[in-house]
């Protein structure tokens, strides 16, 4: 049996239970690398160039700790998801950089994903990589509809049931949070987080502060929360036709939830990324007009628990007295 | 209406050129060359993480705001890179900051030359196409031949006798092509002076290095951006051989393009063992490139980025690791660069490619310069 290596960064927060599908139903075993530790981000951080995004360099890291338990790697090149949108030149260069940066790397699975071309163009990707683990084409067919099923399914659960990317991929249920301590000191605020799937769900990356901020007695709310079609007429209402193929999660999220109504907005972006340093304007820009609080949070390799605390507690602090200055 | 244009190069030329041909001049505002008041401009209102090239344009639009320009121009377009995004933030910027401007945009991923030609027109209402044509390829001609005059001083640079003497005369050469009106203005301009940068005494003893600078659009054709890195490694002695002009980007992709020619094509090639599609902005081109440098026995090559650049970032990477072997100097453009510390490296990286030099000929090597 192949042994399919999946590194735990980027875009598989969005994609997993697809890729998984996929490759088990072609008989091959998918390994998943640890979840980011101290070791992952260092080897990360020392075969990349010091430019890179922290995410990038956490995603070489996973991929290195791959090496020695499997056949292949699977890093797709998503160039484009249509609508004239593409990704991020770092994700599109991935497979390429990681060739260049991890020579020692097993083959490199590197399947395009560009729907700005024809769409016999990708099913013939899909069939190339599915022969990679079989010859059987009806049975490459049967795996990609099945992984297409999956990843709607997962999709629809967040959305429907409210979760984050990880409780719908462990399967776990959402543990209601009923904030006991401070239910009665304070009402309970609710916050959105916006950023890229790979920034809010790396535990390491952002120092846990999902749960963080459930154990401070806020109901946080993420961009997968919300279907997919709404996200996008968010995002076209503020700017207008996408440019970058998650501009939803960030710009079309932060605009849903300020349009909702939250009682403020964190943005978790990190150091060096070129997309959001565009795209976090117009939220800001959009939060001051609504007078929401809206707090950026910048991260690197450097950021440390304490800092992100203190901002955490301030922000929160600032929102609860407005609240009782407005009431 | 009063049109204004980021500075970018020598791009305010061809521009001044067709505004003169359609009596618009009026019309139009050139921004001042680019100072340090402008990168604080531009610095103060963007974005921390935007690009370079970001806030040098957004501050030499402001610039222009200032002098009255109410109708600005910005590029657009679809692709990976941060520009299709320029004009929206800049737009929204300017507004904040309380000037009452409009933006038009030219779309430089498609559609090119009918976009700059529908930009012309509904900036100048009533001509016609007979007359915007022409006055269109008036200013590309300028444009070529402010290109053609570059080419020769990056040469003279290196050998000239008394440091500066060629910039001298490039910069009245310049000055001459812009006031030129007519074609044949134009071609005697030129010649006069690759003739008398030709006639540059020269330094018999300086067997220039070559070096090629490649990387971002932007900051490699600007040389604020890049604080006139050709100027600092002529003075070094070195040749420089720059394959990304404006009047190159101009001939392919307004013209040769449509036409199935890929200029880019033999550079992708020789890319693609390490990166085999496009990753958006000049990445692709740069890594075909350190291999192009590599086979055409360059002895090094500047790769000039500006921070947070998404495609040289994968470039950079990429290159790093490439097996040709050729020295690259890393250099990454943002505005907490200073002119003596970019100096440094240029020297350190000269003195390495005397040094391989020498070695390579079998010539003695000294150690104490």
């Amino acid at each position: 049996m192949i042994k399919v290596g999946i590194p735990r960064a980027l875009l598989y927060y969005q994609y997993f239970p697809m890729w998984k599908t996929f490759f088990e139903r072609l008989d091959a075993e998918v390994v998943v690398s640890p979840l980011t530790n101290k070791a992952i981000l260092n080897s990360g951080v020392t075969r990349a160039v010091a430019d890179t995004c922290l995410p990038v360099k956490i995603f070489f890291g996973h991929a290195v700790s791959l090496i020695d338990n499997c056949d292949c790697i699977f890093i797709p090149t998503v160039i484009s998801l249509g609508r004239k949108a593409f990704n991020c030149s770092k994700i599109i260069g991935l497979p390429n950089m990681s060739r260049a940066l991890i020579p020692e790397c097993p083959v490199i699975l590197a399947p395009e994903v560009n729907l700005e071309k024809w769409r016999y163009h990708l099913y013939r990707n899909i069939y190339e990589l599915g022969r990679y683990f079989t010859s059987n084409p009806a049975k490459i067919r049967k795996a990609v509809k099945e992984a297409w099923e999956s990843s709607l399914a997962y999709r629809s659960r967040m959305s429907d049931e409210g979760i984050t990317c990880i409780e719908a991929i462990d399967g776990v249920c959402r543990v209601e949070q009923q904030s006991g301590f401070n239910s009665d000191s304070s009402p309970m605020l609710t916050i959105a987080v916006v950023g890229h799937p790979y920034v809010l769900y790396d535990d390491y990356l952002n120092h846990r502060l999902i749960s963080r901020l459930q154990s401070m007695g806020v109901k946080v709310l993420v961009p997968e929360m919300v279907t997919e079609r709404a996200l996008d007429a968010a995002a076209r209402r503020l700017v207008g036709t996408p440019h970058w193929s998650f501009e939803a999660d960030i710009i079309g999220a932060g605009e849903y939830y300020l349009e909702v109504g939250v009682d403020g907005v964190i943005n978790l972006s990190v150091f060096g990324c070129g997309p959001d340093s565009m795209m976090l304007n117009f939220v800001k820009h959009r939060a001051k007009e609504l007078e929401t609080p809206f707090l950026h949070l910048s991260l690197d390799e450097h950021a440390t628990e304490g800092g992100l605390i203190t901002r955490l507690e301030a922000f929160l602090d600032m929102i609860t007295r407005r609240m009782k200055i407005c009431v | 209406m009063r049109i204004g244009i980021p500075h970018f190069g020598n791009i305010y030329i061809p521009v001044k050129a067709v505004a003169s041909r359609l009596h618009a001049v009026g019309d139009l505002v050139i921004p001042p060359s680019m100072t340090q008041r402008t990168l604080e401009l531009g610095v103060k209102y963007s974005p921390t993480e935007a690009c370079l090239p970001y806030k040098l344009t957004l501050g030499s639009l402001i610039e222009t705001c200032e002098l009255g320009a109410d109708t600005l121009t910005q590029g657009r377009g679809t692709g990976i890179c941060r520009l299709g995004y320029y004009a929206r933030g800049q737009e929204q910027m300017l507004h904040d900051l309380g000037y009452d401007v409009s933006f038009v945009t030219v779309d430089i991923s498609h559609n090119k030359i009918a976009s700059f030609l529908t930009l012309i027109r509904d900036m100048t209402s009533g001509i016609s196409w007979s007359e915007i044509i022409p006055a269109f390829i008036f200013g590309i001609g300028k444009l070529f031949t402010v290109d053609k005059v570059e080419k020769v001083v990056q040469k003279v640079r290196a050998v000239e006798l008394e440091k500066g003497m060629a910039d001298r005369i490039y910069r009245e050469a310049v000055k001459a092509i812009d006031d030129a009106t007519g074609y044949r203005e134009v071609r005697g301009v030129s010649r006069e002076y690759i003739d008398r940068l030709r006639g540059v005494p020269r330094n018999p003893d300086t067997i220039p290095l070559k070096v090629a600078v490649v990387g971002e659009i932007y900051v490699v054709i600007e040389p604020f951006a890049n604080m006139d890195v050709e100027i600092e490694l002529g003075k070094l002695g070195v040749e420089v051989e720059r394959t990304i002009t404006l009047s190159r980007w101009v001939k392919y992709s307004l013209f040769l393009n449509y036409l199935g020619v890929d200029e880019w094509k033999g550079v992708h090639k020789l890319a693609e063992p390490y990166l085999d599609h496009d990753v958006g902005g000049d990445g692709w081109e740069s890594v075909g490139e350190k291999v192009l440098c590599a086979r055409k026995g360059y002895d090094g090559m500047v790769h000039l980025a500006p921070f947070t650049c998404m495609p040289e970032i994968v470039a950079q990477n990429i290159m790093s690791s490439t097996k040709e072997d050729i020295p690259v100097l890393a250099v990454t453009c943002d505005e907490q660069m200073a002119k003596q510390g970019m100096l440094t490296r240029l020297e350190a990286f000269v003195d390495l490619l005397e040094f391989r030099r020498r070695r390579r000929d079998g010539r003695s090597v000294c150690y104490f310069g």
